[in-house]
């Protein structure tokens, strides 16, 4: 939607853009037609020059009036007759041999006045001041239009300019709203397209109206929407069924480790064993134990993956979290080989973030088991809770063997198998930090792995702080 | 530790693996547990529920004839005693669900036959403290059917305060529970902020049960996570 705000002024801008031009252009084109015309219709001929010309030149003789041969050649080329009007008798007194037979021989003065500003019998007539009297040209009838009753009012003459600018700009002004209101239905009727593009890669099942002269792009569109929701519902499917699967798997594999894990316990504390055979009992239990967290986390992790887990995002506070899991770890009698040192500040009790407790918790396990898992011999693990003004931070390293650089690159920048499209032997590591990645990124927060100051092996889980509301 | 009288209590297990009901009876009857009858489905179990009248009831999830869930809401109507689920189902809408309808405690497969003892005798602990006539620790005794310490034959009455945090640390006796647990017991679901007055009551605890109560023995800190009540002998 957003888009659509800033497209749509920019198609509207580059719209009326291309009508100023155009309409510009066509006022010019006009103009320079308007001149040709003109100048070509105009400037070689006039009526009244060639009246006022042959007047001139008609002369009296001794046989008569007598007007020169290329005048009278030029009249007759154009059809043209002449009549000269005595000054004082208003007779005829001369007339070229074309004179049709119905153009009067006399007239009076009203005549004269009338055939000046308009016609003689149909004929438009113009005429020129000769020695004698007035010569009077006529032309054929459809060759010149007259205007008998030519006068200006003189206000309108003088307000022409101001007029013809308001007119000019009246017209501007209608072109541009006739030009808008048929370009905002057009724009209507292509904002839904618009939009529904906009929203395709959204994901969101996407409806246009199919009506309109756009109609088949928006069959288009709906079209698409539905290929894209199909293939979306088909990956879910995939997803879903795989998650189930290994759902399925881990919940089944659940109650025979169960057997072998209680009866494997029970011997380790059978005090009518010997020595050995208890310490293989136990063997069976840490591998089993090792099939138990592979389950659950193989079972999360899938979970978390294909967004099957639901987060139960409330206010905690952090301290009480990672206190309880500490405490968890200790209770359960690990052995000495693995000492937790608790280093929050005495002084810090209250650290509030928003968080899914439970996952919060197993983020914060996987790490303290990590330490064990991968320090055999022992180590002390260090877990401590610190603040600053925007995030808590979590803290567990420990001071066992730790990592080479090379495989905290790999560890940073590798993704997981899980998350993997290819098929990489040497991303075969734990799950263990891929779900408390995968548990950060529900939480906005972050991982950071490191070697730890104390010799091992770091991780600090960055949460943003929240206020607390009580 | 006194809980000799726990070990009498009946129990009823429930499960539709033969093997599991194999494993977790040896599990209960080698830790001493006298009363324990089993049962593979829905009906067996109200069968057994009739003749028992159980006072512990652990609860497979998924059986044959209906689920657990809908088994504790029967077994509740002819009695109500602890009911602990022990389940392939880790999901937490499982445990959820099973918290919701009021389980004890639920406990996800596979599980460490110490981690099933420790947490059948947590529930019965609190569900049957008043039974117990005296909590032994070293150098006194806690009678918490009457809220007082009896220490060299002085009785020593207990505040609500004192005997919340102590209840919370025998539920959990021999093992360490957080600052954060303890307050939640004293003050409820907003324990936030009460973390000096936890450390003066356990103070004025330890002046009761202790011999010398600036060289605790029986009610331990373990500095910044919590405190730990240690039985006489453990």
């Amino acid at each position: 939607m957003k888009n659509t705000r800033k497209s749509i002024p920019k198609l509207i801008r580059r719209f009326v853009g291309i009508m100023l031009l155009s309409v510009m252009l066509l006022v010019i084109l006009n103009l320079v037609f308007f001149v040709v015309v003109f100048v070509r219709n105009t400037s070689s001929f006039s009526p009244w020059d060639m009246a006022d010309e042959a007047a001139a030149i008609l002369q009296l003789t001794d046989q008569g009036f007598w007007l020169p041969d290329d005048m009278a050649a030029r009249l007759k080329e154009r059809n043209a007759w002449a009549i000269l009007i005595d000054e004082e008798t208003h007779q005829v007194i001369w007339h070229t041999d074309n004179l049709p037979d119905h153009i009067p021989l006399k007239y009076t003065l009203s005549d004269i006045t009338e055939l000046t500003r308009g016609y003689v019998m149909g004929y438009p007539a113009f005429t020129g001041k000769a020695k004698d009297g007035v010569l009077v040209l006529g032309f054929p009838k459809d060759r010149f239009w007259k205007h008998t009753r030519a006068s200006w009012d003189y206000d309108f003459i003088a307000g022409l300019p101001r007029n013809m600018l308001i007119i000019l700009a009246v017209n501007t002004v209608l072109v541009f709203l006739i030009y808008a209101i048929a370009n905002s239905t057009l724009l209507r009727s292509i904002k839904p397209i618009i939009n529904g593009i906009q929203d395709l890669p959204g994901g969101s099942p996407i409806h246009v109206k199919e009506k309109g002269v756009l109609s088949e792009l928006a069959e288009s569109i709906n079209k698409t929407s539905k290929i894209l929701q199909e293939q979306a519902g088909q990956l879910r499917k995939k997803e879903t069924a795989r998650a189930n699967w290994i759902a399925g798997v881990s919940h089944d594999i659940r109650t025979p480790l169960s057997t072998v894990m209680g009866y494997a316990g029970q011997l380790e504390s059978a005090e009518n064993l010997s020595a050995d055979q208890r310490k293989k009992a136990a063997a069976i239990i840490k591998q089993s134990k090792r099939m138990k967290d592979l389950i659950s986390g193989l079972n999360l992790a899938s979970r978390l993956e294909y967004d099957m887990q639901p987060l139960s995002i409330k206010q905690e506070n952090a301290i009480t979290i990672v206190r309880q899991v500490v405490v968890d770890f200790m209770n359960m009698d690990i052995e000495d080989k693995f000492p937790i040192e608790w280093k929050t500040a005495d002084h810090l009790f209250f650290c509030c973030i928003n968080a899914d407790k439970s996952l919060l918790k197993r983020a914060v396990s996987n790490l303290i088991q990590n330490s064990i898992t991968h320090n055999e011999n022992g180590c002390t693990i260090f877990v401590s809770v610190e603040e600053d003004s925007h995030d808590c931070r979590i803290c567990v390293e420990d001071d066992g063997t730790g990592i080479s650089d090379e495989q905290l690159y790999r560890l940073n920048h590798t993704p997981h198998y899980m998350s993997c499209e290819t098929d990489r032997g040497d991303q075969r590591h734990g799950l263990g930090l891929l779900i408390v990645k995968q548990i950060l990124n529900g939480h906005h927060g972050e991982v950071f792995i490191s070697h730890s100051g104390y010799g091992g092996f770091r991780v600090v889980l960055r949460i943003p702080k929240t206020l607390y509301i009580y | 530790m006194n809980d000799n009288y726990l070990l009498d209590k009946r129990i009823l297990l429930v499960d539709d693996e033969q093997a599991i009901l194999d494993m977790v009876l040896s599990i209960l009857t080698e830790y001493g547990f006298r009363n324990v009858k089993t049962a593979k489905n829905v009906r067996e179990a109200m069968e057994e529920a009739g003749k028992l009248c159980p006072e512990l009831a652990i609860l497979d999830v998924m059986l044959p004839d209906g689920d657990g869930f809908c088994l504790m809401e029967q077994l509740r109507k002819s009695g109500d005693y602890p009911i602990l689920f022990l389940t392939a189902c880790g999901e937490d809408e499982d445990k959820f669900k099973g918290f919701g309808l009021g389980a004890d405690d639920y406990m996800v497969k596979p599980f460490l036959p110490k981690e099933l003892i420790f947490r059948i005798m947590a529930i019965l602990r609190r569900s049957y403290k008043d039974e117990n006539p005296l909590v032994r620790l070293r150098g006194c005794q806690i009678d918490f059917s009457r809220a007082e310490v009896i220490k060299h034959k002085e009785h020593i009455p207990l505040t609500a305060k004192e005997y919340d945090l102590l209840s919370a640390l025998y539920r959990n006796a021999g093992r360490i529970v957080t600052i954060d647990a303890l307050c939640e017991a004293a003050w409820g679901d907003n324990p936030f902020g009460y973390e000096n007055s936890l450390m003066a009551h356990i103070r004025r605890i330890r002046e009761k049960i202790e011999e010398d109560p600036s060289k605790p023995v029986s009610l331990v800190t373990v500095k910044g996570l919590g405190y730990k009540l240690i039985m006489e002998g453990k």
